[in-house]
């Protein structure tokens, strides 16, 4: 018979009996198959022929005809030499527990630290990557260059912008303004001083925020219509089935009706737009029309087209602006305008991590400083990499009593590869260990982390399938690290030297040494930036700011000049015994511009009474405080501070006059000036700041230790003059310290920093002391027998680390020095960084070093030499 | 030492190979074990049983030369061992003196 005529069996069916079969077996099988095949196509046929093979070689997927590679060595094979690896290391980690714990610990808390970081780092990349349109959303911002060329980066952009770009330009398919602000709300018959969203209609069909109940595309469309998130639905009426009642909101000391058309979920914690209570713009547009251009005060968003390139319509817009705009801009060079405006857009995407178009205003929400990613990310590879380096540095020294271990595995005829896959066995066994320490640690951390970070993370999150990635490769990682120099020295000994026990080191040492230093200067470092954070932190906090802000209580009225309601409530308060005094202020801080002799001056503007000066114990240096005597006083005085005085170049300020004050385009007479105090906070320089009679917000001297009894009086008689609106207060000196609470993280977050570094780079210290002085104790006995005290045979051990330690702190302040610098540069107000901080520093990390390395050298000091001795 | 047990499966088709007699491999083996048993037997469990057999030492095996009807793979051929064999006698007895233990009740 010709082989060309022989039927074939399926191609494929021997390919894959090919592919999966070992290759001794083969032949025999694959002959036995084409046999019985060749026989069946004679007896049945073809196609019932190839059936029955392509059957016949599925059924030959068993264990025994898998491709295996043939060991090279009969025995023991690899899994038995593993679990003797993992014996070895399990009995060598129960004989030296101090080791353990060290490698263990150290390498748990740089393990949790770096997991806590992978966190942090994926919800801040995470932000506003779950709307469906992210990639074709912008939000409109304004380069706007000032009559100075100074040119400033804004967010925020105008009623008049979106609606204009939409209806020129195609590419824009829609857009949506937000803007927020507080209001009164009532809601079940209750008051709420409430942060509202007002937006227009296509919000929820832009944005991928999902409604309970409603229509995305027609929630906000009547324009009395309000979006209420299940939490605020269920604060104010304690169910989430809301749809139809009614919320009324204070517009102008009047109460307009809203019908509730629409529920939303809760905003998850990354996204950057933030509302529990969501309005439809056009109530705003139509109530108060602005067809201005230049005012910047609201976002605006925009969709395009998902084919259309962001950078191509960018040029559009001014286009637009310059054609729509002319009258205006005309109008304002007339005026003395001599900026310019170039509009950009801005990816959605960017928003949360963009720090020069920060605008966070209008419901958007938790930006954050990509540097703060970096600068944490920074500290826990810091703090982990301490942690490889005593797992090193330790295996390494420790390994001298391991060598007779490696010399007889060699000599049994262990191969080099076989030991480094020991070492390297070991070290993934201690950081499995560390790893599932550090899970657990990392929920225990999560709460203290989330006040940190300024987060809302929880565990499970953890459980996201790249972050279980990321942490996996994280372990392998480590282990990697930590064990791979000592595989390679330890595979490295020569058998007869180890056995006859005349191995030692001498090239190591100056790794071991110069890791130690690494380390301690991580530590150090820390230490020295911990000092300065604080001492600046309590020179922000303690510094006499000028004016005296204890008791002193703030309580909140409301927009707009309340003087008639004001003086019913000094009326009233004059009564109660437990205050002391009371003024009045508008609230926040206003900037605005002024002329002085044709010199235009930027100032702050405050509208204070005569009992402002007096309640927080400011000074008058020269002229008048305002007084009721005067009834001028309203109509044309002001007072300015010293540095006004000193930017408007007066010498005899008062009866000198500014002109157009707040835009009442009259001239205001000085009549007193007042020492500067600081009323910004002290990461600024004292501007010029001008007074004028007016009131706005309450300021309540309350008298000492009765405190809670004045701050009830206040409330009570709150409720009795302003039923309608929820009564708020704050104390001036708590608002003071909210001023500097970015700072007060920093301080506990390298605080914590330093606190860790410092213990992992401790426990590696202890142990390396703890395995110089075993090695040293024979030494030790000698040297006591011929007479050394304990003194100095602690000295002996100590002096060598501590050198050590010292070498690391003089390394460490020019990096201290210059990184403290940099931040100390962010303030107005600053502590110098004087010699004392790092002294301070120095002894510190000397002690606790020394402190360390001193527990073993003096206990090694204290044997008795007959005991080290007698076993020679 | 521990005895090496032998399957039922694997005790016919050890018995097979002694019946064959050098003419013993996979396919041979398979279709003599339907024809004497009448039980449907698959090609992949006999390999698997000789397999195991020749692990435990009950059967040696040596390569066949080139055959046409096979595409020009050769067979391999197996025998009984020693072992294999004393196993299949020890097996015989057993059953002998059991059958013989068994009381006539009739």
């Amino acid at each position: 018979m010709n082989t060309s005529v022989q039927p074939q069996p399926p191609k494929w069916a021997d390919q894959l009996l090919e592919w999966f079969c070992a290759p001794q077996l083969l032949e025999e099988i694959q002959g036995d198959l084409y046999e019985r095949y060749y026989k069946q196509v004679q007896e049945k046929g073809k196609p019932a022929a190839d059936k029955a093979y392509i059957y016949c070689v599925l059924s030959f997927i068993r264990p025994f005809t898998l491709k295996r590679n043939p060991p090279p060595y009969p025995s023991p094979n690899f899994t038995d030499m593993f679990r003797n690896y993992l014996t070895i290391a399990f009995r060598n980690m129960k004989r030296n527990k101090v080791f353990s714990f060290i490698h263990v610990a150290g390498l748990s808390v740089g393990l949790a630290c770096c997991m806590l970081i992978f966190l942090y780092t994926k919800d801040e990349v995470s932000f506003d990557r779950f709307h469906e349109k992210k990639n074709h959303i912008f939000r409109i911002g304004v380069n706007n260059r000032n009559n100075e060329g100074e040119v400033h980066k804004i967010g925020s952009t105008n009623m008049i912008v979106g609606p204009s770009f939409k209806e020129e330009i195609p590419e824009i398919e829609t857009y949506v303004r937000m803007s927020s602000g507080m209001y009164i709300v009532k809601a079940n018959n209750a008051f709420f001083n409430q942060e509202i969203v007002w937006v227009d209609p296509d919000f929820f069909s832009v944005f991928s925020f999902p409604l309970v109940e409603g229509n995305p595309a027609n929630v906000l469309s009547h324009i009395n219509s309000v979006v209420i998130t299940e939490e605020m639905a269920y604060n104010y009426f304690g169910t989430t089935k809301v749809l139809g009642k009614t919320i009324e909101l204070e517009m102008r000391d009047q109460f307009e009706l809203f019908t509730i058309s629409g529920v939303a979920k809760n905003t998850p914690q990354n996204s950057s737009i933030q509302f529990s209570l969501v309005f439809p713009y056009q109530y705003l547009a139509q109530k108060f029309p602005d067809p201005e251009w230049l005012g910047f005060y609201i976002n605006t968003f925009i969709v395009l087209h998902p084919q259309a390139d962001y950078r191509k319509v960018i040029p559009k817009l001014d286009q637009v602006y310059l054609s729509k705009a002319s009258d205006e801009i005309k109008r304002a060079q007339q005026q003395g305008y001599k900026g310019s405006i170039h509009f950009m857009l801005q990816p959605l995407l960017e928003i949360h991590l963009d720090t020069e178009y920060g605008d966070i205003r209008n419901g958007l929400q938790n930006d954050s400083d990509p540097i703060y990613s970096y600068i944490l990310s920074g500290i826990a590879i810091f703090i982990l990499l301490m942690a490889c380096i005593n797992f090193i540095n330790l295996t390494t020294a420790h390994s001298l009593k391991r060598s007779k271990e490696i010399g007889i595995r060699k000599v049994v005829g262990g191969n080099r590869q076989q030991l480094i896959y020991q070492f390297l066995s070991e070290s993934f066994w201690y950081s499995f260990i560390a790893f599932v320490l550090a899970i657990l640690l990392v929920n225990l951390a999560m709460p203290l982390f989330n006040e940190l970070a300024n987060k809302r993370l929880s565990f499970t999150y953890l459980f996201d399938f790249s972050l279980v990635a990321a942490y996996i490769g994280l372990f392998l990682l480590t282990s990697l690290i930590a064990g791979f120099y000592p595989a390679f020295v330890l595979s490295g000994f020569k058998p007869v030297q180890t056995l006859y026990k005349r191995y030692s080191f001498n090239g190591k040492n100056f790794l071991t040494r110069t890791l130690v230093v690494v380390q301690f200067s991580l530590a150090a470092f820390l230490i020295m930036i911990t000092i300065v954070v604080y001492s600046q932190f309590d020179f922000l906090t303690n510094k006499d700011l000028g004016y005296n802000d204890e008791r002193l209580v703030r309580v909140h009225l409301g927009r707009g000049d309340h003087r008639e309601l004001i003086d019913l409530f000094k009326n009233e308060l004059a009564k109660e015994a437990s205050i002391e005094r009371v003024a009045t202020k508008d609230g926040g801080q206003n900037f605005t511009l002024g002329k002085v002799n044709d010199k235009e001056i930027y100032f702050a503007f405050s509208r204070i009474d005569e009992n402002f000066l007096p309640t927080l114990q400011i000074p008058l240096v020269k002229g008048r405080n305002f007084s009721k005597d005067f009834p001028g006083d309203g109509e044309n005085s002001i007072m300015v501070n010293e540095s006004f005085v000193k930017e408007a170049g007066w010498k005899d300020p008062i009866g000198k006059t500014v002109f157009n004050v707040n835009g009442n385009e009259k001239n205001m007479t000085v009549i007193g000036v007042v020492k500067d105090y600081h009323f910004l906070s002290l990461k600024e320089k004292i501007q010029p700041q001008l007074f004028r009679t007016g009131s706005g917000e309450l300021w309540i001297k309350v008298k000492p230790d009765q405190i809670p009894y004045a701050l009830q009086t206040i409330e009570k008689i709150y409720r009795k003059l302003v039923p309608f609106r929820p009564y708020e207060y704050a104390f001036m000196d708590e608002v003071n310290r909210k001023n500097y609470e970015a700072e007060e993280k920093w301080k506990q977050i390298i605080t914590a920093a330093a606190i860790l570094s410092i213990f992992v780079s401790c426990i590696g210290l202890f142990g390396l002391t703890m395995l110089s002085t075993e090695r040293r104790t024979k030494e030790i006995g000698i040297r006591k027998v011929f007479g050394a005290s304990s003194g100095q045979i602690a000295t002996l051990l100590s002096t060598q680390f501590l050198k050590m330690v010292l070498l690391s702190f003089i390394l460490a302040i020019p990096a201290a020095w210059y990184i403290s610098h940099s931040w100390l540069e962010n303030f107005a107000y600053q502590i110098d960084v004087s010699w004392w901080i790092f002294t301070l520093a120095g002894i510190l990390v000397l002690l606790i070093a020394l402190f360390t390395v001193s527990f073993q050298a003096i206990k090694a000091s204290l044997i008795d030499p007959a005991k080290s001795l007698r076993n020679e | 030492m521990k005895r090496t047990y032998l399957g039922e499966f694997e005790e016919v088709v050890l018995l097979i190979v002694a019946v064959l007699n050098n003419q013993a491999y996979g396919l041979a083996i398979t279709e003599e074990l339907e024809k004497q048993t009448g039980r449907s037997v698959s090609l992949s469990a006999v390999h698997a049983a000789l397999q195991r057999l020749e692990e435990k030492g009950f059967v040696n095996s040596r390569m066949g030369g080139a055959t046409q009807e096979r595409g020009g793979r050769r067979k391999r051929f197996f025998t009984v061992s020693v072992a294999g064999n004393r196993a299949l006698q020890e097996i015989q007895e057993v059953r002998m003196h059991l059958w013989g233990m068994i009381p006539k009740t009739s």
